[in-house]
């Protein structure tokens, strides 16, 4: 018995620090990799050169103003993409006429990828920050309103036969039986769509813009500066990964009946 | 008190394209009287009840509630269907409360009918529950409270129980027949099960095969709780089984 609890004891120290192995034994790898004559910068390089930057500014924007220019764009676009894409979403999911009609449209602009829309994009909003935030809502859009619209598919019969049953109007229906059912995939989509979001923000950075995390890269690329290239690719990394967590969090706040999201 | 007819069903057709379901119902019902409905397996039962709840549009003849045509918007109509149908995403109290959420009553009659309910079912303790975290019957008896709450007119029962093990099936019978009594509701009760119907019903309505047409009725004298065993109650399970013989 004891020795069982010992073992126990034993497999949970594991668990626990495998996380932490993983990351260290990466570091690990970079430092061999990297080091004199190599074209990689080695992990103090990279620290250095963070360190370099909360002194002296890149175009005279900090390291967080930086951040917050591209989380801002992600941000707006992400919000504006659920704001009319999860009604979209409800609305062909749910109306079989609607769906018929806009259905067709919306499959034909879905494949087109959201970099496809950078020079009408530049064309129709300039290259300051709209150009960029309807670059992103576009691409969010797309994940947003196929999930919405999927999850409403996907309502059991019977939920909404409930509903009938007592009398319950169509826009009562859809608002307290479609919406909850289907909020599980709709968070789905909105976390597919953060995915889409940096990726395209980091592109429309990359072509033209004076801040944000796109900028930096293309900057470092353009000045050789690759400590501050990997600096950039881990700041997202890790408000990516954040970004998910919250998420993951806020779905759990919303969707408490959700007991396998643990 | 069970001399008002509350329930009227007039020369009920029901068919889909060239397939007959229902031909050529009528009866009545009164009010507060527990009816059950027998009937060959496949032979109409469920389509039966959605055209009387008015899920289904009936093809021709009516349906009528204190002699006006039924409708789920007007009359206080509750379903319980064949599956378990508490909404996940509510608790207990909120699945409760939401047939009257539905019905857009006030808040405080929607605050006093779920307490009482909750009370009468033994549910107070879960709540703040989810369903998913109950068992079948407490799951179940969400279904039955939330269809007691809104003080139906009518309660329509679809074979709730026709999954469920024997212990749990007798142990919600019994719920049934104490809410009703306690409550007095009228409820149409459909089964396949004929000891159940025996065992529940003030009067048993027998269908018959596709297309179904009422072809018998029997009045159940016996006072509850009845007891399987009871030589009435054979005699009486025998003759409604001698009627239905689908085998």
């Amino acid at each position: 018995m004891k020795n069982n609890i010992k073992k126990f004891s034993t497999r949970e120290i594991i668990l626990n620090i495998l996380p932490l192995v993983s990351i260290i034994l990466f570091i690990f790898m970079w430092i061999l990799a990297s080091g004199e004559g190599k074209i990689i910068p080695a992990p103090a390089d990279v620290i250095e050169r963070g360190e370099r930057l909360l002194e002296k500014p890149i175009n005279n924007i900090t390291l967080a103003g930086h951040i917050w220019a591209s989380m801002k764009r992600v941000l707006s676009g992400l919000a504006l993409a659920c704001i009319f894409g999860i009604p979209f979403g409800l609305l062909i999911g749910w109306n079989k006429r609607c769906c018929d009609f806009l259905k067709p449209i919306f499959e034909l602009i879905r494949p087109v990828p959201a970099l496809a829309w950078i020079p009408l994009m530049t064309l129709w909003f300039g290259i300051g920050e709209s150009s960029k935030i309807a670059l992103i809502f576009i691409g969010t859009l797309m994940p947003v309103v196929v999930n919405t619209y999927s999850g409403v598919r996907l309502i059991p019969r019977l939920n909404i036969d409930v509903a009938r049953a007592f009398g319950a109007t169509e826009f009562q229906i859809v608002k307290e039986i479609v919406l909850p059912c289907s909020l599980s995939a709709i968070m789905a989509g909105v976390k597919t769509a953060m995915g889409t979001a940096w990726i395209v923000v980091l592109a429309a950075e990359m072509i033209s813009a004076n801040s944000g995390l796109g900028f930096m890269i293309i900057r470092g690329s353009d000045v050789a500066d690759l400590s501050l290239v990997i600096l950039a690719m881990i700041i997202i990394g890790v408000i990516g990964a954040v970004l998910s967590w919250l998420l993951t969090l806020a779905e759990r706040k919303l969707c408490p009946w959700k007991e396998e999201i643990n | 008190m069970k001399k008002n007819v509350k329930v009227q069903v007039n020369n009920l057709c029901k068919s889909f394209g060239d397939l007959k379901v229902i031909e050529d119902c009528s009866f009545q019902i009164k009010e507060g009287e527990f009816v059950c409905v027998v009937g060959p397996t496949g032979c109409g039962k469920t389509t039966f009840l959605n055209v009387l709840s008015n899920l289904l549009e009936p093809t021709s003849g009516e349906v009528l509630i204190d002699g006006e045509k039924a409708s789920p918007r007007k009359h206080n109509l509750s379903f319980i269907f064949q599956e378990p149908s508490s909404l996940p995403w509510l608790t207990v109290e909120k699945n409760i409360a939401y047939g009257l959420k539905a019905k857009n009553k006030d808040k405080k009659y929607i605050q006093e009918q779920t307490e009482k309910i909750l009370d009468l079912m033994g549910l107070q303790k879960y709540r703040k529950a989810y369903p998913a975290e109950l068992s079948t019957s407490s799951e179940q008896k969400i279904v039955i409270g939330r269809a007691f709450a809104v003080n139906p007119d009518l309660l329509l029962m679809d074979e709730p129980y026709g999954q469920m093990d024997v212990k749990t099936r007798f142990y919600l019978e019994d719920e049934v027949i104490r809410m009703w009594k306690e409550l007095q509701k009228t409820i149409i009760f459909i089964t396949h099960n004929i000891e159940e119907a025996v065992y529940m019903a003030e009067r048993v309505l027998i269908l018959s095969n596709k297309p179904a047409k009422v072809k018998d009725e029997v009045v159940i004298d016996l006072p509850h709780p009845r007891r399987v065993d009871d030589p009435r109650f054979i005699e009486i399970r025998n003759y409604i089984t001698e009627q239905i013989k689908w085998w």
